[in-house]
């Protein structure tokens, strides 16, 4: 059996064969695992300076030259590495009073945080397949962006407590803006929010649990969710971004929803984290500095704040290297040409656009498929895998570690 | 043709991911990013239909990708595209104290784009983040 690293998920169940270029005798791979396992096959990275091939040697000499001679060096990325290269990259920005940020900057966060440091109450994916009646997606779309949750946890299985499933003892819910392809699974238990509107409709909510008349929407329909919700057994709220981006400073206010819905059921809170070990940099960070991202090292003391997310030091640092991620292609226009100005280095199987602009790249092995080694899945939940395909690439781990040794 | 102001949602589509694990510089991936969805109504008062190529601007970048109609109730003044390069030209930075950028809440103004147009290029885009 195979791992899956395409999502934070990740499916322990995969068959595949992969050989001579090719994927073959597949089995539970979804159709975005289906192409992370494809993708070891095309646009594949070699190392380059300036966009001239050269040996990996040189390539890593080059990389550690540009970090040793910056004064502030920004590292990013992390979450599609494994906690052993996490680990490594940490002491590697220690080592260069440097900046260190992964994706959770500009993604799950803020909701992260509250979960790591206990303020809301989560469980393990595995507690929702066993005993959850109603799952509610939150600004969430699994169906396209962790598409066996249903199947695996929230929805379809037959769990300890619930063997008539979604037939008769499961309810899925959607709260979202739009009538998302997981929406069209259970059209009925549809709940529409106005765009920017999840932190007044939490309120709504909150009104409805005692008993008053909401301002907010179709009172019907309001009235009915707070009924479903009194009268769930066990239920799970999944956010994803929808209801992150829509709610940002004013997390508090889910805070209050969640604890209110705690005195009168039992509801735990899973965030759909996007990559597959960003939930293991944030655990990683937390432990050794006490902060989940946004960290500098300068003067040998962490420091937490805006201005070492990626999005300010992008604009205030003098070299960056980024591990396998892609921000000139997922960041804002204004953050991504600060990015390209840098002398950048670009750890990544793939080739992007931030290892197009890169003065330096570097190949690594696919986590999960060509590299072994352990991740934290969405819900905490360790992972070990092993590799799949034999290559002859370095892990990001490996390279980070030449590049500490040569600084 | 006045353009008509809208709110753009980003969001994450399987189809779109998929192509761009195989190559962020396909056409598959480019024809499954660079579009944009409409209200039907809104695509009617722009005198447009579905697969014309949509001009979508503000201050802070501009791209021309192909108009979908939406199969959604009506959300007139909402429009969606595909968290990829071609949205993210037009994503304002930091719009909290979180400092997380504005990928799901992007004002812009969309009109048919001119008849010697085409859907913007990833090269475009790339040369763009370059400068």
């Amino acid at each position: 059996m195979a791992t899956c690293t395409g999502c934070s998920l990740l499916c322990e169940d995969i068959e595949a064969e992969l050989s001579g270029g090719k994927l073959s005798k597949v089995k539970n791979l979804c159709r975005k695992g289906h192409g992370h396992f494809q993708s070891a096959f095309s646009e594949r990275t070699v190392p380059m300076i300036d966009g001239k091939e050269v040996d990996l040697d040189r390539a890593i000499a080059r990389a550690a030259e540009i970090l040793r001679s910056a004064k502030s060096p920004l590292l990013f990325g992390w979450s599609n590495s494994t906690l052993e290269a996490q680990n490594v990259g940490i002491s590697l920005a220690e080592k260069l009073d440097a900046t260190i940020d992964d994706t959770s900057s500009f993604c799950q966060g803020i909701l992260m945080e509250r979960i790591l440091s206990g303020s809301i109450p989560t469980c393990t994916l595995d507690d929702v397949r066993n005993y959850a009646d109603v799952s509610i997606f939150w600004g969430a779309d699994p169906s396209s962006s962790h598409p066996r949750h249903l199947s695996r946890f929230s929805y379809y299985p037959r769990g300890d407590k619930r063997q008539k499933s979604y037939e008769e003892e499961r309810t899925c819910m959607v709260v979202d803006v739009r009538m998302s392809a997981t929406a069209t699974l259970c059209k009925d238990y549809l709940f529409r929010v106005p765009l920017g509107g999840d932190a007044e409709f939490m309120e709504a909510i909150l009104s409805v649990l005692e008993g008053k008349i909401p301002r907010l929407g179709d009172k019907k329909k309001m009235i009915e969710l707070g009924g479903l919700l009194k009268k769930t057994e066990w239920g799970a709220i999944f956010p994803g971004l929808g209801m992150v981006y829509s709610l940002q400073d004013n997390m508090e206010v889910f805070e209050r929803l969640i604890a209110r819905l705690n005195e009168i059921t039992t509801f735990k809170v899973v965030p759909m984290v996007g990559h597959f070990n960003m939930r293991g940099f944030n655990e990683l960070l937390r432990e050794k500095t006490g902060y989940i991202n946004r960290v500098s090292f300068k003067g040998g003391v962490a420091v937490h704040g805006p201005e070492q997310s990626v999005m300010a030091a992008a604009k205030t640092c003098d070299a960056a290297l980024v591990v396998g991620s892609d921000p000139l292609s997922s960041l804002p226009f204004g953050t991504a040409r600060a990015l390209a100005r840098l002398p950048l280095i670009a750890i990544d199987p793939r080739r992007s656009l931030t290892t197009d602009a890169a003065e330096v790249v570097i190949p690594a092995a696919i986590s999960g498929l060509e590299a072994g080694g352990t991740a934290v899945r969405m819900d905490g939940v360790k992972i070990k895998f092993e590799p799949i395909i034999k290559a002859d690439l370095p892990t990001d781990e490996q390279i980070l570690s030449r590049i500490m040794e040569a600084i | 043709m006045v353009g008509l102001e809208v709110s753009i949602v980003t969001v994450r589509d399987i189809f779109q991911d998929e192509a761009g694990r195989h190559s962020r510089f396909s056409e598959d991936y480019r024809s499954k990013s660079a579009v944009i969805i409409l209200d039907r109504q809104d695509l009617g008062s722009l005198g447009a239909k579905e697969g014309d190529l949509i001009a979508v601007e503000n201050d802070i970048g501009s791209v021309v990708v192909a108009a979908v109609a939406s199969h959604d109730d009506a959300h007139p003044g909402l429009a969606i595209m595909y968290n990829s390069p071609w949205s993210n030209q037009l994503v304002p930075e930091a719009v909290s104290q979180s400092s997380i950028p504005g990928f799901k809440s992007i004002r812009a103004t969309v009109q048919p784009a001119e008849g010697s147009a085409a859907v913007t290029d990833i090269s475009a885009i790339f040369s763009r983040i370059k400068g």
